[in-house]
Parts: structure tokens; C-alpha cells; sequence
């Protein structure tokens, strides 16, 4: 099955946002709920990333690479880079994949490789 | 008769190579000296360590406890293949690490004590001593555990120690990780630092005397607000009160 | 509206406190009250984050309120992540501009090392988003990082940079005797030393662990007033002139520019705009430097240097104890130390301290117009304040 994180597209006025908010930032008239689910595009540029070495207790790796990439249609995705060498501006694209386990959960998110 | 019975009682030491002592500059400007120290020293180490046996926080008094033991054991013969390097700045001791071989290939570190907090000794000297038993005493892996969150954290977490949970550590039986020379090589870079050889001036100040830290943890002052507080899950409260009333540390 | 007085202040050593947190909290009012002989306190507003997840103790305004006995007035919990403080602060303003109280007590609190250090690390993550950024690992440094990277590229901060915030910071702490940090280094031991890697190791590259503020626990406390009750008190008359406050994007992502700090900004320039001062009026200023990246870039969006100049200025020594306009000369959050709730109204604290003239070896000269500015979340979330001595 193939998982899809999703941007949220305003009924109204076709704002996209992503992460979900509940009053659309553009119109700010929308009513309850109406929003579209549009899947992010996969492919984007690397704006910032930084490899994190103080990590939460539930990550047993000594060290995460994340990063911010922006998507063709505007919308920017925070998400975990697998790139071995990440450099500002550099394309990237990304696989909905396993980024958090927690006990018995299983947490999904964008995972960025190059390409 | 005496002199048979402490044959028996003594262990034989292996053949060790000896520590070659070793400068860094901290994050202070301060130049640290790392060096070995024998069974002379132990006597003037000792009892800068008593007094850490009672402080709480980050479980010093574990530590301190643990640490005052093996010096002992080690200074009166009781402890076989002991290793003991003191890291001092202008000749006042700021951290003890020691460890052990359990046999050629394998080492065990035992314990790091740091005496000044705030610019990474302990990360200084626990690197002294991985360097010791991967490239100086030639051994294959160092077994490891740690009995305070931060030391989990910053070597656990930071060298990603392999586990080898069926191999009891001493300290406790607790579940040992072990640094394998694969990872040391890997981490060499930050495990292998400070230079060589130590300027004299700075090394013939460290051999002159080991001098009492000036800035050792201590355990807190005020105990009345410490027995009020009711959600303390260290217990530093009540033992401390205790502590004082027993004349231990001063109230 | 009627005119606020800051008429008392009081704080506790900011360290590890093996005090329960309703304590640390009361502690500083004690010594506010001491401060300024102000008994009749009308509303009590405390400001702490992380009182119900690591203290185990909610409703921590009710609690303090009566260890205090300053029961039967009001009391209320403010909880805006690390601009916690400057948000009481603001309440207990609005509580006297209004007219709906004549004094008020703000105190601000935490006591983070109650638990250990992953735990602590994990309250402050839990400010992110937590489907867009929590789930990732993303911590507040990783922000930092991100961020950093981003403004050396563009602006050519360098790591140097960074270290003089850190040594200059930690310099001025030494003159605190509540603050945290006592320990002097140099940029020579934490970037130049050949074990700098050690001393210094990267923690959201490029970031490294003096470029971060320590886990402190601590308590600070304010006294506000109308003028006829500051008068009274027979100690000097500051004024709290202006305060501003402004949101931005929950994710960090979403910012409009992502070197922007548009919430300092606007924050900034409705705290100077309501105390009729320009950015160039301003003597002394208690930036949240939690990151040392932070100083440098809240100093240009507060309108005291150019956008992108901030390093420049830091270079020529003007915001050091002695230069132009001295920032976070009580150590700011990297030398003072970072109990969340606290650190809005400590820095109050200081400015307050400054502007009477009474902060002996540290007092910048002259001091008459003092600016803080508090930074919540990373960024979506500042209240920005500012005080004349009159």
C-alpha cells in the first residue's frame, strides 16, 4: 500500500496548507472540514537540514540528519533525510516511510533521499 | 605463615603497558593533563573522593562509593590488572577514570569521575581511557556500563555501543555494552585526541603533587526545604537530613 | 489605561534546585515583597511550562498563591512555552492598565532537572507540530540548526561568531551571582584547541554545546504597581512602557522567509511603538539568546542594528558590557541559565535591576531605557517589553 501524506487544498479559495489547520489561512472563511486531501508531490529542493546528536531517548541511533524541503507547488515538508552528503539547494525526493517507533507504535513521515 | 597467605591472597598482575601521558586544552583555555598514576598516588587520590560518596545528583554517591572501592582494592593488592589515570589542570585533580583487563582481549572500563563540571572532563578522560585499552594495550573490545543518565547518553548513545547483555558486568551485574575495536576505529577522531608528549613544565606540575579540586560537587546546603519536598524521586530529602543529623555533613 | 510600575523584583539562584517547584516559585515573591515592603498583593501570576508533565503538579498558580497566604486573591497558571514569563508579565500589565487590580506579583518558575536530561530535552519538543515535526525527532536545537545553517549562508555568520555570543555571555555571568554558568572560556579552548571537537561537540550541527543554553531550574518574581503605590515605596520609579506581542506559523516550515523572525519583529516594534521609543533610544537589552544564533538575529529584527548586521556589531564589541548597547549583560539565557518559565521574568528582573542603577559591577552607565524580548516556541510565539526609569 502505498501511504501518502497530505496537503489540505481550501474549497473556497484553493489554498493548499500543509500541515492541517482548521480555518484556511487564505480566506479565512471556510467553514468546518472544507478541505480536499491532496497528496504532497515527492519530489522537491533542500532548503536547510542539520544533523541532530542530542536526540529523544526513543531514537537508539547516535545521530539524525533532518531537513526542510520545499515542494514544486509552494509547500515546504519538514521531514528525516537518508543523503549522505546534504547540501543546500540540492534536489531530493521523498518515501512516505517508518520515522518514529514507540513502544508498540509505529509512527509515518516524509522520508527524504537524493534524487 | 604471613608472607605465604598474601601469596595466595594477591593477585598476579599481567604485564601492562604503561599509559603515555597526554595534554588537551579545554574549552576554558586550561591545559589538562591525562596521566597514569600508581599505587603510591593512591593514598593523596583517596580522599578527594571521600566526600562525593554524598552527593545525590547524577548518582555521585554510586559512583564516588564504587570508585573509593576499586582504588582501595587496587592500592592494597586486591584487584587484579587495575589501571588508574587522573586528568589534572595546574596540578589539581579534576577527574579519576580506572578499568581493568579481564583477560588479553577483552577490557573492562569501570568508572569515570569527574571533579569539575562544566567543560567536558569527563568526555577528556573517558576517550583517555578507550584509547588505552584499544591502542596501547592492544586489546580487541572494552566492556562498558554506565550508572548515571548522562553517562548512558554520552557513551551508549553517542559511540553506539554494541550491547552484550548476556556478559553481567561487575559493577552491579548490570547489562555490559561493549566498545569493539571496529567502532574505535570509527570513532577514532574523537577518541583518540590531545597531544603528545606533555610540555615539561605542564607535565612536571602535574607530577609534583596531586592537589585538592577547588570546585568539587557538593550536596546541597539547605536541607529543610529538601525535606518538604514531597515529590523527590531521588530521595535526596530524607537521606540527607539523615546525613546531617548523623554528623556526616555539616547542617 | 493607567500607567504600570515595576515596584519589586526578587529571584532565586538559577541552578539545579532540589526545591519543589510551588517553592521556587514562592521564593522570588518573598523577595520581591521584601524588596519594595508591597504586603497587599491583589492577583498572583505564575508562569511555568513544564509544572504538569515533569512536577507532576497542575493548577501550580493555586499552589503557590497559598504557600504564600496570599490567599483569598486570584491566582492563575500562564503557560506560553518559553515565553512563558513574558506573557505574565503582560497579564499582570493588563491586570493594572485596566484598573482591575492595583498591585500584582508575577512570578515565573521551573524546575526541569527534576528529571533527567532526555526528558527534559523532550518537554521542550513537545512545542513542535506534533504530526509535521514531534514525530520526526525534530527538538528545539534541530530547529536552531536548521535555522543557523540557513543565516550563515545567507548573512555569513560563521561559527566564530556563535563562540563570541558564548564567551562574551558566559563572561558576563561571572558578575551574577545567581546565574548558572560560572565558568569563563574562550574561543580559543572551544574552536581552535585541537580537542575543540570534544569540548565543543556539534549537537544540531551547526550548532555545537556551548552554542546552547544549559537546563537550569530557577524562580523569578516582579512586583507591578500603579505609580501612587510605586511611590510609596520610596524605591526608583521604572516604568513599564510598552509590550508587544506576535504569533507566526506553527511549523517552522511554513514561515514566509525562513531567515526571518517576523514575530520579533512585530513584537519588538509594538513594545517600542507603545512606549513611543525607537529602537535607538534603547540602553540595555535582555535578548532570548537560548541559542547563541538568537542574540545575533533578535538584535537586528528588534530594529537596534541592520537586517543581516548583527554579527557586525557583535564583532566591534558593541553588545558586550561597556560597548554601545550591551546585551544580556546578566549572563542572558547561555550564562544566567534557561528555567522556561522563569527566564521572561528574570530577564525583566535584570532590566528592572539595570535601569534603578543598583547592579554594581555589571551596571551599564546611564541605563535609563531597558528592553527585553521573550521568544516562544521557535519563533511562532514573542512578547517583547519595554521600560523607562523616570
Amino acid at each position: 500500500m502505498r501511504r501518502e501524506i497530505y496537503a489540505y487544498k481550501c474549497r473556497k479559495c484553493g489554498q493548499l496548507h500543509y500541515p492541517y489547520r482548521m480555518v484556511c489561512k487564505g480566506c479565512r472563511n471556510n467553514d468546518h472540514n472544507e478541505f480536499d486531501p491532496e497528496p504532497l508531490p515527492r519530489t522537491g529542493t533542500l532548503v536547510t537540514y542539520t544533523d541532530l546528536y542530542a536526540l529523544p531517548a526513543v531514537f537508539e541511533v547516535p545521530k539524525l540528519c533532518l531537513g526542510i524541503v520545499e515542494l514544486p507547488n509552494g509547500l515546504r515538508v519538514t521531514g528525516q533525510l537518508r543523503v549522505e552528503e546534504p547540501r543546500v539547494g540540492m534536489k531530493v525526493r521523498g518515501e512516505v516511510e517508518v520515522v518514529r517507533r514507540e513502544t508498540y507504535d509505529e509512527y509515518y513521515g516524509m522520508v527524504f533521499y537524493e534524487g | 605463615m604471613p608472607v605465604d597467605l598474601e601469596k595466595i591472597l594477591r593477585p598476579v598482575d599481567r604485564p601492562m603497558a604503561p599509559f603515555p601521558a597526554k595534554y588537551v586544552t579545554l574549552a576554558s583555555g586550561d591545559d589538562m593533563v591525562i596521566r597514569q598514576v600508581g599505587r603510591d598516588d593512591i593514598p593523596k587520590i583517596l580522599p578527594y573522593v571521600a566526600p562525593l560518596v554524598y552527593v545525590e545528583r547524577d548518582y555521585y554517591d554510586c559512583v564516588a562509593a564504587r570508585v573509593y572501592a576499586e582504588l582501595l582494592a587496587y592500592y592494597r593488592y586486591r584487584m587484579q590488572d587495575e589501571y588508574v589515570l587522573v586528568a589534572q589542570i595546574d596540578g589539581e585533580l579534576c577527574a579519576v577514570v580506572n578499568g581493568r583487563m579481564v583477560d588479553e582481549r577483552v577490557g573492562m572500563s569501570l568508572h569515570t569521575l569527574a571533579m569539575r563540571r562544566g567543560l567536558r572532563i569527563g568526555a577528556h578522560a573517558f576517550a583517555a581511557k578507550m584509547e588505552y585499552h584499544i591502542d596501547i594495550l592492544g586489546q580487541e573490545e572494552v566492556l562498558v556500563v554506565a550508572e548515571s543518565p548522562i553517562g548512558f547518553r554520552r557513551w551508549m548513545i553517542e559511540y553506539n555501543l554494541e550491547k552484550r547483555f548476556e556478559i553481567p558486568h561487575e559493577l552491579g551485574g548490570v547489562p555490559s555494552y561493549a566498545l569493539t575495536r571496529e567502532l574505535f576505529e570509527r570513532a577514532r577522531g574523537t577518541l583518540v585526541i590531545g597531544r603528545r608528549p606533555v610540555p615539561d613544565d605542564l607535565m612536571a606540575k602535574a607530577e609534583a603533587d596531586i592537589l585538592p579540586p577547588s570546585d568539587p560537587p557538593t550536596p546541597p546546603e539547605d536541607l529543610l526545604a529538601a525535606t518538604r519536598s514531597k515529590y523527590d524521586p531521588t530521595g535526596t530529602a530524607l537521606m540527607l537530613q539523615r546525613w546531617v543529623q548523623e554528623g556526616k555533613v555539616r547542617g | 489605561m493607567r500607567d504600570v510600575y515595576v515596584a519589586g523584583i526578587g529571584i532565586t539562584s538559577f541552578t539545579r534546585l532540589e526545591y519543589p517547584l510551588s517553592e521556587i516559585a514562592a521564593y522570588p515573591v518573598m523577595m520581591a515583597i521584601k524588596d519594595c515592603g508591597l504586603r497587599e498583593i491583589d492577583h498572583l501570576y505564575v508562569a511555568n511550562m513544564g509544572s504538569g508533565r515533569v512536577n507532576h503538579q497542575t493548577g501550580l498558580a493555586s499552589a503557590v498563591v497559598d504557600t504564600l497566604s496570599l490567599t483569598p486573591s486570584g491566582a492563575e497558571l500562564i503557560e506560553n512555552g518559553p515565553a512563558s514569563g513574558g506573557s505574565a508579565v503582560k497579564q499582570g500589565y493588563m491586570a493594572i492598565a485596566s484598573g482591575l487590580c492595583d498591585v500584582v506579583a508575577v512570578s515565573g518558575a521551573e524546575r526541569m532537572r527534576e528529571v533527567n536530561n532526555l526528558e527534559a530535552t523532550d518537554l521542550v519538543a513537545t512545542l513542535t507540530h506534533p504530526i509535521a515535526e514531534y514525530i520526526y525527532g525534530v527538538t528545539l536545537p534541530s530547529l536552531a540548526g536548521m535555522f543557523t545553517r540557513l543565516y550563515m549562508e545567507k548573512y555569513g555568520v560563521t561559527e566564530r561568531h556563535l563562540a563570541m555570543v558564548a564567551v562574551k555571555n558566559q563572561r558576563h555571568a561571572l558578575r551574577n551571582e545567581f546565574a548558572h554558568i560560572q565558568q569563563e572560556i574562550t574561543v580559543e579552548g572551544i574552536l581552535d584547541s585541537p580537542e575543540a571537537m570534544t569540548n565543543n561537540p556539534y549537537v544540531a550541527d551547526p550548532l555545537r554545546f556551548f552554542d546552547c543554553c544549559p537546563v537550569s531550574d530557577g524562580g523569578a518574581a516582579v512586583i507591578l504597581a500603579t505609580r501612587d503605590v510605586a511611590e510609596s515605596t520610596g524605591r526608583p520609579l521604572v516604568r513599564l512602557a510598552g509590550v508587544g506581542q506576535a504569533s507566526d506559523t506553527h511549523c517552522v516550515h511554513e514561515r514566509e522567509d525562513p531567515t526571518d523572525l517576523l514575530a520579533v519583529r512585530r513584537s519588538a516594534a509594538r513594545a517600542l511603538g507603545m512606549a513611543e521609543l525607537a529602537p535607538s533610544d534603547v540602553d540595555v537589552a535582555e535578548l532570548h539568546d537560548a541559542f547563541t544564533i538568537l542574540e545575533i538575529v533578535e538584535s537586528e529584527e528588534a530594529g537596534f542594528f541592520p537586517k543581516g548586521e548583527g554579527h557586525l556589531a557583535l564583532e566591534r564589541g558593541d553588545t558586550t558590557l561597556g560597548g554601545t548597547l550591551p546585551i544580556n549583560v546578566s549572563g542572558g539565557l547561555k550564562g544566567r541559565g534557561h528555567p522556561v518559565g522563569a527566564t521572561g521574568v528574570a530577564q525583566v528582573h535584570e532590566i528592572v535591576h539595570q535601569l534603578r542603577g543598583e547592579a554594581e559591577d555589571r551596571q551599564v552607565e546611564g541605563a535609563r531605557v531597558g528592553f527585553t524580548c521573550n521568544f516562544g516556541g521557535f519563533g511562532n510565539n514573542v512578547v517583547c517589553m519595554a521600560f523607562v526609569r523616570e
